[in-house]
């Protein structure tokens, strides 16, 4: 990028471009500061407790058109003629139960935990072998059966101390021992290159990448949040997240943002589609990890009523009783939301009155529709 | 002008005698003049060039029925006209009013003689053989047919519109053209020609036709027509295959035809292909087995894809869901039909056929035959080949993998120890 501004300055002399200016142009596109979970607080208990898991696996909003979808990386070069069955109703049921479970394990979210602490650990230092060799000795336990993350691998430096490595060279090591399969032991250009890891990025594969760093990286690796940070800054910033829902990386996505206060683009697209269940739930969540929601516990006690009702993945053309009532509590609860919280009020307000409006006319269609069919 | 045509009268009125002397012709020639008779006519100027050739190329009866004077060796007729021109001839010379013009700007041309073509009789020659060479007609390799100019395989277009309803979008394929002998009381054997075609807009509507005539393009026309008059239609399951695997049989052809994915393409018997592709079948695998008659063959697979049950049928049949499994989808079970009402486990019959294939196949069961290893494999030096290959079996990935890291192949150690010859140069 750079290069060609200074090609475009030097071509045209009338065009006068100071080097910084050159600088800032050149720095857009790597304007996105990554934020890691390196704070004090741990991500992981929040993470893991079921509460919020429960709430981010239902704001994922599964859709299993989406979730068994066909994919290129699939490891078959041509496709297979497909099988059929005559099922009866209870064989159709455990069929259908096993597909949940399969889903349950496409869509396992990658763990969020906290960033990883160097090994510092001398384990004997001998004098008596300085000097010994120009070389470092590394010395590994590869019985069969031992965890990467537990596995013994230490050094042994010229100047004769023993130490525990550190996590990328355990990492290396590991990986010649034991390789998972689509790691690669040096970066993959990819990542390693800002320009190509850009590109990706514009063209919106955020899916691609995130799926990529799962395999390439550790959950506690430094690249690993940076990688997944900037990506889900990047779609956020265009509201995709259309791209990333019923995929594993739509739970870790609303957690970063949530875990970061800057959840209200997503709450915007929210009300923008209609979702104002999902909506609430993100409340809730808000309230679960950061508790700073005025009425909060209104939220919370909202979430007991949302989770039993059936995933909308469409908006719905009638609607019951019931229903209108607890979409009215979650506006309510989404009301006080912006009112408190909300960084962009203005566009989040319009956005609620636009759902008003339409739901009204939904509203008085179906109960409409109710009295043509003397439900009334 | 009048003036000049009376002098050229004149010329002609006179004798011929006042001609010669005019001509620088030497008077002692008029003593070797002799007056016995020239025979001028022979068979040449005699008969017409329609006889002579006739002569030259024609095959006695018994010849042409041993397949004499046809193909390549055949002797055929020339127009020796062409290539020349009157006025042009052995030596070259200019004729005013014939091979030139009589006044060019301002001056009369006159007779002269120009120098000679060398090449005139070569190119003569030339013009004369292109015409005897053997050529066989080429056509695009897009109207071929099956094979060379052979019609089956050859594309018709639609069938003839009746009144105002025109076949829009149909195209007809020719699946066989053959000559029939027929005995007639009058007449003895005489030939007819039989040609049978199937027709199709490739969104489902298909029909095939026979026709025969005296003539090879009535037959076609007929068949043809009769052909677009009998459309049958056809669903196509996702638009791409049937429904379900069949077995079919008309007479002693017996076929068995089997649903494909997505990409498989039509593995089948040519006229069997021809009829998918004017269905719309775009994925499916059939093997003919007994007879190979085309006709059989052709109305043993209609009436395969008439009896084909839709998946709502099956389910209905068996008063069962029918479920699909697909590898790329991890085997989601995807409900295609489902019955009005389903039966529980117990009201299962015992010996119930609940196998999909099998039940759609009338519990006929594809005999398969066994895979024999290939030739090579038994043999000793197929394993000295995989021990010796064994080592090198990952050596493309890493070339690739080095290339995608350096550019090129090498190592980290290349730096450090370069290669031999890079360092002598």
């Amino acid at each position: 990028m750079s290069l060609i501004f200074r090609k475009l300055a030097r071509n045209n002399p009338r065009n006068i471009v100071t080097d910084a200016q050159i600088l800032v142009l050149s720095c857009r596109k790597l304007s996105i500061v990554p934020s890691l979970y390196d704070g004090e607080q741990d991500p992981a208990p929040k993470f893991f407790s079921p509460n919020v898991q429960v709430l981010l696996k239902r704001l994922t909003r599964p859709d299993f058109n989406k979730v068994f979808r066909k994919r290129t990386n699939h490891g078959l070069n041509i496709l297979r003629t497909p099988t059929y069955k005559f099922l009866t109703n209870e064989e159709l049921e455990e069929e259908i139960a096993k597909a949940n479970e399969k889903a349950d394990r496409l869509l396992q979210m990658p763990p969020i935990v906290k960033i990883q602490k160097h090994i510092d650990d001398v384990l004997s230092s001998d004098p008596a072998l300085v000097g010994y060799d120009t070389a470092k000795f590394i010395f590994t336990d590869i019985t069969f059966g031992v965890a990467n993350e537990h596995r013994f691998i230490v050094e042994r430096d010229p100047d004769g101390v023993l130490r525990s490595c550190d996590h990328d060279v355990r990492k290396r090591l590991n990986q010649v021992y034991f390789p998972l399969h689509g790691r690669k032991l040096r970066e993959p250009v990819m990542f390693a290159d800002p320009e190509k890891f850009n590109s990706l990025l514009d063209r919106e594969q955020y899916e691609f990448v995130l799926d990529r760093a799962c395999v390439q990286y550790e959950p506690d690796e430094p690249s690993y949040q940076k990688v997944t940070s900037i990506t889900y800054q990047h779609l956020d910033s265009h509201s995709k997240y259309e791209l990333l829902r019923s995929t594993r990386h739509f739970g870790p996505l609303v957690f970063y943002l949530t875990w970061h206060k800057s959840m209200d683009n997503l709450m915007l697209e929210l009300l923008q589609t209609g979702a104002v269940r999902e909506a609430a739930l993100l409340v809730a969540l808000r309230q679960d990890m950061q508790g700073d929601v005025v009425n909060g516990e209104l939220a919370q006690g909202l979430v007991q009523q949302i989770l039993p009702t059936p995933i909308q993945l469409k908006k719905p053309e009638r609607v019951t009783e019931e229903d209108i009532q607890l979409d009215t509590k979650c506006v309510e609860c989404i009301e006080k939301y912006i009112v408190s919280n909300s960084a962009i009020k203005s566009q989040q307000e319009l956005a609620l009155q636009g759902f008003r409006e339409n739901y009204q006319q939904l509203i008085e269609l179906s109960r409409g529709l109710q009295k043509a069919h003397g439900n009334a | 002008m009048t003036s000049k045509l009376l002098t050229f009268g004149n010329l002609i009125s006179r004798p011929i005698s006042i001609l010669i002397k005019q001509n620088n012709v030497t008077p002692n020639l008029h003593t070797n003049f002799s007056t016995s008779s020239v025979a001028c006519v022979n068979f040449f100027n005699k008969l017409p060039a329609e006889k002579l050739w006739k002569s030259v190329t024609s095959v006695s009866n018994a010849g042409a029925k041993k397949g004499r004077g046809k193909g390549a060796g055949r002797i055929r007729i020339r127009d020796l006209n062409r290539g020349q021109v009157i006025g042009v001839g052995r030596s070259s010379m200019l004729w005013p009013g014939l091979s030139a013009p009589v006044i060019r700007g301002r001056e009369l041309l006159k007779q002269q003689r120009l120098p000679d073509d060398p090449e005139r009789l070569e190119k003569l020659i030339k013009i004369r053989d292109s015409m005897t060479k053997f050529r066989r007609l080429k056509l695009s390799p897009i109207e071929r047919g099956w094979s060379g100019m052979k019609m089956p395989g050859r594309s018709l277009g639609p069938p003839d519109p009746v009144g105002e309803d025109a076949f829009t979008g149909f195209d007809t394929k020719v699946l066989q053209l053959r000559s029939l002998l027929i005995m007639k009381g009058s007449l003895g054997r005489t030939r007819n020609f039989q040609a049978m075609v199937v027709t199709g807009n490739g969104q489902g509507l298909a029909g095939f036709g026979l026709g025969r005539a005296k003539e090879m393009p009535a037959a076609l026309r007929k068949a043809r027509n009769r052909a677009g008059q009998k459309l049958m239609h056809f669903e196509v399951y996702n638009g791409h295959t049937i429904f379900h695997d069949f077995y079919t049989a008309f007479g002693k052809t017996k076929i068995f035809v089997q649903k494909k994915n997505e990409g498989y393409g039509l593995m089948c018997h040519r006229a069997i292909k021809e009829i998918c592709q004017a269905i719309g079948i775009k994925d499916l695998r059939a093997k003919v087995e007994g007879s190979n008659n085309l006709q059989h063959i052709v109305k043993a697979f209609f009436i395969g894809l008439l009896q084909q049950r839709t998946h709502q049928q099956l389910a209905e049949e068996k008063k069962l869901h029918l479920v699909e499994f697909r590898s790329e989808n991890e085997y989601f079970p995807k409900v295609v039909a489902s019955p009005s009402e389903v039966r529980t486990k117990d009201e299962l019959l015992k010996n119930e056929t609940l196998d999909f294939t099998q039940y759609v196949m009338n519990n006929k069961v594809i005999l398969k035959k066994k895979k024999f290893p290939r030739f090579y494999e038994t043999m000793p030096h197929y394993k000295i080949y995989l021990k010796k290959y064994e080592k090198y079996r990952n050596h493309e990935k890493i070339r690739r993998d080095l290339k995608v890291e350096y550019g090129e192949v090498k190592s980290f150690l290349t730096d450090k120890y370069p290669e031999k010859a890079e360092q002598e140069a």
